[in-house]
């Protein structure tokens, strides 16, 4: 009965993470094409170290834009990875944010690893592989998260923007990295991982000890509330990076883009205040002034 | 109340509502030879001016909000804001900036990675209400209590339990006036987040929705413009005689003679310059036209309404305003038939102009734009006007203004001309892309409100002091004269402001200045002494 309660909970939880972020996803893919609001350094501009853009050249609107991938790449890697910006501008958080990222990038690589194993790709070496970074992923995410609550409950200039849910979260994500470090390190608790993770897989009840049992639990736990959580910058970072401070793009005559922006002319203007013409669309409304001055367009 | 009274989420709205002022004390010290230097407190309002304005936490007033006398006016902000709050996140309302702001407001970890980067938090000496995600924080406490689904349930837990009230919404209103939107808090964001485009969002809820803005940005900025043609209140018959004067200045400081050309169809370059130049800085017009003149570069000024004055106030708080400017600017562009629009030294302009209307303005007025400093570069560096660097043998340091460098990505084109032709060139640090904002920024120099300016001086722009003072401290002695170039024509008005308050003329012999008044001065075609090193 347990186990069945477990297999479901954890189809939920799975459900809910999926839905949640898509729909959280799809809220900002879908928002309208915005005003340009990039901010420097663009990291694809191209041979411009001290943070330029294309508009530092002569008729630039003659000339074919160059983008470089590789150095969006390489901003990434250093973001997401050794977490830069934090590193330059706070590195009293860092110490604790560091390994609480490393530790939730490794258990969220060890549950692509039991997926892998689960779906009969398992040998023993890829066992230790998984425990490894299950151990290790757990006990980093405990330790960051415990430097995390400590500092953000001792430092004033954090504790005012500190919420109790915050603080429950952290406490949350300590408990998960125990358990995780407990469940992948005890002899042949990889092992029952893969076994349970390949029962759920197949909607089977899994079969699992106290401790994987309550660690699957409260994991389960996490990924079914993150996607309502600011957790999410997991993926929104891509959109406030790529989609606003990187997004350079002029408009070209005929392009996706200018049809889009020509659509969003039409929207109809709602907003009270009186220099603002309301119950016209937004091209009406920016051609044509208040009772006071004559249309822009005559 | 001091920081380490805050506990826990629901003391910042206690500490918006309770918070009296800053105190001189706390301001960030300032080097050699400011030791001893006392700072007078931001003057109180009078009491008839308690009586008929609204201030912000910090005692100051910049919007001038009407103090509301009546129980049914209270209740009327505070649902009008609450309306705006819910339009601004609407895409038929706000879809110029929908998406970056609801990423902004679901998306800050509230680490605080931000805060140092800011100057005014910084130059304050941290007080809490100028902290970048302060103001942002109050509205997303707002937003999730009053406007999401479930917004009373565990408030305590969630850290919204926040009250709506009048002073809130007007304290909230007037603090979206103490961030110059510089967006340096928005670079240091290792998520993405942009607290100053939320600042910006918050005074265009207020403008757009309750008519609430600052009066030096709205009546007598954007309003003023689209009637009389330029926020100054000049009209193009005055533009005219302002051309006829600088040509007769010209001659008699240039020895030359220059007809500015304007209306010209067909032109290379229709120059776009703030008019607010014309009347403070008519050097600048005039070093322009020498420049260009000289270089033999086909070129025309505009004199139709609104032709003549690239000022685009809108950029700043109201994104209908900001269109109805920005599009009138391009049919001016397009009528004349101009080949391409070029910015002169005004940082807003160049933004309002270049990125921004590349999105508002339809395609059939589009006309490309270029910034000034590419064809000054282009013209300096690769030998197109005769230059002797050795008549600008003085110290000279280099002001980014924020919108050129951080929003736009233009740096080094001014860079590589200062460098030619000033061999004491020195950088502020930080400079470029990371530069520190002049402190007046997002319309700010022109706030005259009140006791607004003294906040300007005294708080926005004494960490940009403080750089100029250490980019000299090679020679901060007042016999030996100095400039600080501030290509920007908001930033020179904020140095006007900053080097007055600080006595930086006769205490440390600066002065500040344009980019071309140094070109003009060292062309061997113009007579000698261009730059006057009279403090004005």
């Amino acid at each position: 009965m347990v186990d069945t309660l477990l297999l479901w909970w954890i189809w939920l939880a799975a459900g809910l993470f999926i839905v949640g972020c898509g729909w959280r996803a799809l809220k900002y893919l879908r928002a309208p094409e915005h005003l340009r609001w990039d901010l420097y350094p663009v990291a694809h501009e191209p041979g411009r170290d001290h943070g330029g853009s294309y508009l530092e050249e002569k008729d630039w609107w003659t000339k074919p834009r160059k983008k470089s991938h590789w150095g969006e790449v390489e901003f990434m890697f250093e973001e997401i990875i050794l977490l830069r910006g934090v590193r330059v501008n706070n590195r009293k958080l860092w110490w604790g944010s560091l390994p609480f990222h490393w530790g939730l990038y490794l258990l969220a690589l060890t549950t692509m690893g039991l997926l892998v194993a689960a779906l009969g790709l398992s040998s023993r070496l890829w066992l230790g592989v998984i425990a490894l970074s299950g151990g290790g992923g757990g006990v980093l995410t405990a330790v960051g998260a415990v430097t995390l609550l400590i500092v953000r409950s001792r430092e004033p200039r954090l504790r005012p923007y500190t919420t109790p849910l915050d603080r429950l979260n952290l406490t949350l994500l300590v408990v998960l990295g125990a358990l995780s470090a407990a469940a992948a390190l005890v002899p042949g608790g990889m092992a029952q991982a893969v076994d349970a993770v390949s029962r759920v897989v197949r909607l089977r009840a899994p079969e699992v000890s106290l401790l994987l049992g309550v660690q699957m639990t409260v994991a389960a736990l996490f990924i079914f509330y993150l996607p309502f959580t600011r957790m999410v910058h997991f993926f929104s970072k891509y959109f406030t990076y790529h989609e606003v401070r990187w997004d350079d793009r002029p408009v070209r005559a005929g392009s996706a883009l200018e049809r889009r922006l020509r659509g969003a002319l039409e929207f109809g203007v709602d907003w009270s205040a009186e220099h603002i013409q309301t119950g016209k669309s937004w091209a009406e409304v920016a051609t044509t002034m208040p009772d006071k001055a004559d249309s822009a367009g005559e | 109340m001091p920081l380490s009274q805050l506990k826990s989420p629901e003391d910042l709205e206690r500490f918006l509502l309770d918070n009296e002022g800053i105190a001189p004390r706390d301001l960030v010290p300032l080097p050699f030879p400011y030791q001893d230097w006392k700072d007078d407190p931001i003057p109180e309002l009078t009491e008839e001016q308690r009586g008929r304005y609204e201030v912000g936490p910090d005692g100051v007033s910049a919007m001038r909000v009407p103090v509301p006398t009546t129980e049914e006016e209270r209740d009327r902000l505070v649902a009008g804001f609450l309306d705006g709050l819910r339009k601004l996140l609407t895409k038929e309302n706000n879809w110029t900036f929908l998406q970056p702001l609801m990423l902004s407001l679901e998306n800050c970890v509230k680490c605080q990675t931000c805060a140092d980067s800011c100057p005014i938090f910084t130059a304050s000496g941290h007080a809490e209400i100028y902290r970048p995600t302060f103001r942002p924080e109050i509205l997303r406490k707002i937003v999730s209590r009053y406007l999401k689904p479930g917004g009373s349930i565990f408030p305590k837990l969630r850290g919204t339990d926040i009250e709506l009230s009048w002073d809130l919404v007007v304290r909230l209103a007037e603090l979206s006036y103490r961030c110059t939107l510089c967006r340096r808090c928005a670079q240091a964001c290792p998520v993405g987040v942009d607290n100053a485009l939320v600042t910006r969002e918050i005074r265009k809820l207020f403008s757009q929705e309750l008519g609430l803005n600052m009066p030096e940005l709205h009546e007598v900025g954007t309003m003023k413009q689209l009637e009389s043609g330029s926020s100054t209140g000049m009209n193009p018959a005055g533009f005219k005689d302002i051309v006829e004067f600088a040509q007769e200045d010209i001659q008699e400081k240039a020895g030359l003679d220059i007809e500015i050309p304007f209306d010209v169809e067909d032109a290379d370059y229709l120059v776009m310059h703030n008019a607010g130049e014309f009347l403070s800085w008519p050097e600048n017009l005039q070093a322009f036209a020498i420049i260009l003149s000289v270089a033999g570069v086909k070129w025309t000024m505009a004199s139709d309404l609104l032709g003549y004055d690239s000022v685009n106030y809108g950029l700043f708080y109201d994104d209908v305003q900001y269109s109805r400017i920005a599009i009138r600017h391009f049919q001016v562009a397009k009528k004349l038939r101009a080949k391409r629009m070029l910015m002169g030294e005004c940082g807003h302009a160049h933004k309002a102009f270049m990125p921004i209307a590349d999105r508002v303005v339809p395609m059939d007025l589009h006309v490309p734009t270029e910034s000034a400093f590419v064809l000054l570069e282009d013209l300096v560096v690769n030998g197109k006007i005769k230059l002797d660097p050795s008549r600008n043998e003085f110290p000279v340091t280099l002001h980014d203004p924020c919108n050129i460098t951080r929003s736009m990505g233009i740096v080094e084109p001014q860079r590589n001309v200062v460098k030619a032709i000033c061999p004491q060139f020195r950088e502020m640090e930080p400079h470029g892309v990371n530069n520190l904002c002049c402190g007046g920024g997002s319309g700010f120099a022109v706030g005259q409100s009140l006791n607004f300016p003294a906040w300007r001086t005294r708080v926005s722009g004494r960490l940009k002091y403080r750089q100029i003072l250490e980019a000299f401290s090679d020679h901060i002695e007042p016999e030996t004269k100095k400039y600080v170039c501030a290509p920007c024509s908001n930033c020179k008005g904020q140095m006007r402001d900053l080097l007055t308050y600080y006595e930086a003329w006769d205490r440390c012999g600066i002065l500040y200045g344009g980019l071309v008044e140094l070109i003009v001065n060292a062309m061997v075609d113009v007579k000698e002494g261009f730059l006057e090193w009279e403090f004005h």
